[in-house]
């Protein structure tokens, strides 16, 4: 979707844009540079979660519309995670480094996996080991 | 006046930007993949999961590297076909690392990290109005998948498609002209037609659009009954129908071991006429796309 001034027939320049909120769209704000004339548009729900479903970030990438992140806090995971696992920076790097839309499942796979260890903290040791053990 | 495609750029939004981008991320994590065969069919209950898991197995038994992305996001089978329900999903230094069966299968299931009687639900601003925006999100959570796991080298993705002639076509078109197609059917009337539909789909409007995807051949699962105290095979279906006008790569009987052994997670019993089906299937599949065309 593009914004154009049509006095000027110059495309306009996205200036603000606001992130969805529960139950509203997301708004965005665009201003022609050559005479300031600015146009907010305002979208409803359904218009936000279709572009949102693309999986792209809005409102500046601001806000990401993951679809697997947003699903996972609306659906029982198998077993739920641990709290009292700690993460060391090393692996929430490598949590990092994987799609967004993936960390909770597998945040909470690998806390599963080092509390039956009797393991209170994931490092990337920890990690190796898993991987040895389901993925290789 | 100025029109859409006089304008440069997308005045900030950069949407387009990331779909683009997302879309190479995906065709860069399956680079390592010589042969991506989506198993479809268009009818609901046919088999394609068990087609699936089945051809994975005859397929690594002939020296394939095989993996298997269930795409089936509401109603995952693979993880519990496969044996690697409640399998945790590792991070790793380049991505996700790719899910293991014991004996060597790599396999993406949501039915790993999902409940085994938990809806698949997303959160929302656009609450009770599902029908607007959930299929394009699930398409999208698919093609994060493809571009977040590292498959590595791999001779065959299989994609566990699951039920609708739309969605096999719409997968097809997520996909891109790398991907194969092996259609699963049973020898009724009903199912015929809806894989018939599916064919068609995959094969284009005819108005010069190209084939959304190539298909190899189908399956005819559940071919008659075999009977494992007489070694005969009965007929399930009341009559035969034409065949598709696409290569018959196997028919595979219907076999209580094999369900059994599907629903357990292990593999199926070796000398069995469904697993030699699926041996024949493999090596027709592999015929076809190692023959240079």
């Amino acid at each position: 979707m593009k914004f154009l001034c049509i006095a000027c027939d110059e495309p306009m320049k996205l200036e603000e844009s606001t992130p969805p909120a529960d139950g509203a769209g997301f708004t965005a704000t665009f201003r022609c540079p050559a005479c300031g004339q600015g146009v907010a548009m305002l979208t409803n729900p359904w218009e936000t979660e279709v572009v949102g479903s693309l999986g792209v970030k809005l409102a500046n990438g601001r806000e990401s519309r993951c679809p697997m992140g947003s699903m996972i806090a609306g659906s029982r995971p198998a077993v739920a995670a641990d709290e009292g696992v700690a993460w060391t920076a090393g692996a929430l790097a490598r949590l990092e480094r994987i799609p967004e839309m993936v960390r909770p499942m597998a945040r909470e796979g690998i806390e599963r996996y080092a509390k039956n260890a009797g393991r209170g903290v994931v490092d990337e040791a920890l990690l190796e080991e898993a991987r040895a053990v389901f993925a290789s | 006046m100025k029109g859409y495609r006089d304008i440069v750029g997308d005045g900030g939004s950069q949407i387009v930007a990331q779909v683009v981008a997302a879309r190479q991320s995906m065709a860069r994590a399956l680079a390592g993949v010589r042969h991506l065969v989506a198993i479809a069919s268009g009818k609901g209950g046919v088999g394609k999961s068990t087609v699936t898991i089945g051809l994975a197995r005859a397929l690594a038994a002939e020296g394939q590297r095989v993996a298997i992305l269930d795409c089936d996001l509401n109603g995952p089978t693979q993880a519990q076909m496969a044996g690697v329900r409640e399998q945790p999903w590792v991070p790793g230094e380049e991505g996700l690392e790719l899910p293991r069966t014991a004996d060597g299968l790599g396999v993406l299931s949501m039915g790993s990290v999902l409940g085994r009687e938990t809806a698949l639900r997303f959160d929302a601003v656009s609450h009770g109005d599902e029908q607007v925006w959930r299929g394009t999100r699930e398409l999208t959570v698919l093609g994060q998948l493809l571009a977040g796991v590292r498959w590595g080298a791999l001779d065959f993705l299989l994609l566990d498609l699951p039920p609708g002639a739309e969605r096999t076509l719409q997968v097809a078109q997520l996909l891109g002209p790398r991907a194969a197609f092996v259609l699963v059917t049973v020898p009724s009337a009903v199912a015929r037609e809806v894989v018939a539909r599916s064919l068609d789909a995959l094969a284009g409007d005819g108005e010069g659009a190209a084939p959304a995807g190539r298909v190899l051949g189908y399956v005819e699962n559940m071919a008659g009954y075999w009977c494992r105290d007489c070694g005969a095979v009965r007929p399930l279906f009341p009559a035969t129908e034409a065949p598709l006008p696409v290569p018959l790569l196997a028919s595979i009987p219907f076999d209580p071991a094999l369900a059994a052994a599907c629903d357990g997670g292990s593999p199926p019993v070796a000398d069995s006429p469904a697993s030699d089906a699926l041996r024949t299937a493999a090596r027709q599949l592999l015929a076809t796309l190692e023959t240079p065309s």
